[in-house]
């Protein structure tokens, strides 16, 4: 298996990203997890501004990158994730490509 | 706080007459203050700089890439791993630097410093505490913020004025810290909607004063005033506009008559001493607060003077422990 797809804890489905995004994205909007919804828009629900955003791409290659080398998000896919399920796909799909 | 040397990374690239007046500060505040700088930058720029190529204190850490004054910050923070800028921040996270100076992009700096030192919890946004003069009184205001943040909640503005206070305590000796929010009258319900719904929020807040206006500034009324990045950079450069043009005014007057050239040759070196309090380049830097490590932005125009008096205060920040009083104060509430 070629390092940069080695996966160190298993596979991270979408239940655990949920996980994940919800509990960073709380530290870094302050607000509680529970205000947190899949249907969330980040912006209209949450207010969430473009550096808040950026602070959680930066926080979630961090971790998710600890458990599976290599793991990026594209600054340019930023614009078209609105939701948090879209976040989630979009997580998902990049960690099984 | 040990006894060992202090180390602070100062990005050498960044800032108008960067690298040369930045390096030469650099070499300055070694000798000066005692301090190791970590000068991040292009080394083929900052090497020729230095006596021989090397001097004791300092050290050089190579970065590849620079953040222009005109980028947007969030996204050189993020993409410009490789920058002096973000090196620094980056150096400060991993502890071969207790604190950063930056005289570069100041919305990059905030980013920079906020991606890779993490934020203090409790806190949303970080805010640029800077500190003015009163001449009348014996210490000096804090402004916060000084443009860190340019679009703020009433909640951000609450979380600035309870981070003043706590800096006020450590930086200005001042036990029980007063605080105004920046209106355009003192009623409490004078204001846009933000100062509105801000001032509600500080009634809270011990020592809130009430609405302060612009006038208030530089005559202490308050010692911390409280108001949005846009906000505390518009009334920064209104007053460095306004003094300069009052300084010309007097020394125009002085220069206007023959009595009045003869008064000048005894006023003019006392208003030159006095207007020195008033210097950018002696305050040096202003603190960034809110981020989880000590981040001292300076003026874009800085002078080998200023990037002395930029990493005095953070060495000042690192020795009287100002992120941990910062934190504890948040978390106490």
């Amino acid at each position: 298996m070629p390092a940069e797809t080695h996966v160190a804890h298993g596979p991270i489905g979408p239940d655990e990203v949920y996980r994940i995004l919800r509990e960073r994205l709380a530290e870094i909007l302050e607000i509680d997890e529970d205000r947190i919804k899949l249907e969330s828009s980040f912006t209209a629900d949450l207010d969430a501004d473009s550096l808040a955003l950026i602070e959680l791409v930066e926080a979630l290659e961090e971790e998710l990158g600890e458990r599976t080398v290599g793991f990026t998000i594209d600054d340019e896919d930023l614009g078209d994730l609105r939701t948090v399920q879209e976040a989630v796909d979009y997580v998902v799909a990049r960690l099984g490509s | 706080m040990s006894t060992e040397r202090i180390t602070v990374a100062v990005d050498a690239m960044g800032g108008d007459n960067a690298p040369g007046e930045i390096v030469r500060g650099a070499l300055d505040a070694v000798t000066e203050l005692g301090v190791g700088v970590l000068l991040v930058g292009q080394e083929n720029a900052i090497a020729p700089l230095l006596p021989d190529g090397r001097v004791p204190g300092i050290d050089i850490e190579h970065a590849g890439d620079v953040v222009a004054m005109d980028e947007d910050p969030a996204a050189a923070a993020r993409r410009k791993k490789d920058s002096s800028l973000v090196r620094c921040a980056q150096a400060v996270r991993e502890g071969r630097a207790q604190a950063m100076v930056g005289a570069g992009n100041t919305g990059a700096t905030m980013a920079a410093a906020l991606l890779r030192m993490g934020r203090v919890r409790g806190i949303s946004r970080p805010a640029i505490a800077v500190p003015i003069p009163v001449p009348a009184g014996t210490r000096h205001q804090l402004l916060i913020d000084g443009g860190s943040t340019v679009d703020c909640t009433p909640e951000w503005l609450a979380q600035f004025a309870r981070m003043g206070r706590e800096y006020a305590r450590t930086r200005l000796a001042v036990d029980e810290p007063t605080v105004g929010l920046l209106s355009n009258g003192e009623e409490p319900g004078k204001g846009d909607e933000l100062r509105k719904r801000t001032f509600s929020l500080l009634e809270k807040v011990p020592g809130f004063h009430g609405n302060v206006e612009g006038r208030d500034l530089m005559h202490g009324t308050v010692d911390v005033v409280v108001t949005d990045g846009f906000t505390g950079n518009v009334v920064l450069k209104t007053l460095e506009g306004a003094l300069r043009a009052a300084v010309e005014l007097v020394f125009r007057v002085l220069d206007s008559t023959p009595e009045a050239k003869e008064a000048g040759k005894v006023v003019a070196p006392l208003l030159l001493d006095a207007a020195g309090a008033f210097d950018p380049d002696m305050t040096g830097g202003a603190v960034l607060l809110g981020v989880d490590g000590v981040c001292v932005i300076s003026h874009g125009s800085s002078s080998a003077r200023a990037i002395v008096n930029a990493v005095r205060v953070a060495q000042e920040c690192v020795v009287t422990g100002v992120v941990g009083r910062l934190k504890e104060a948040i978390d106490a509430g």
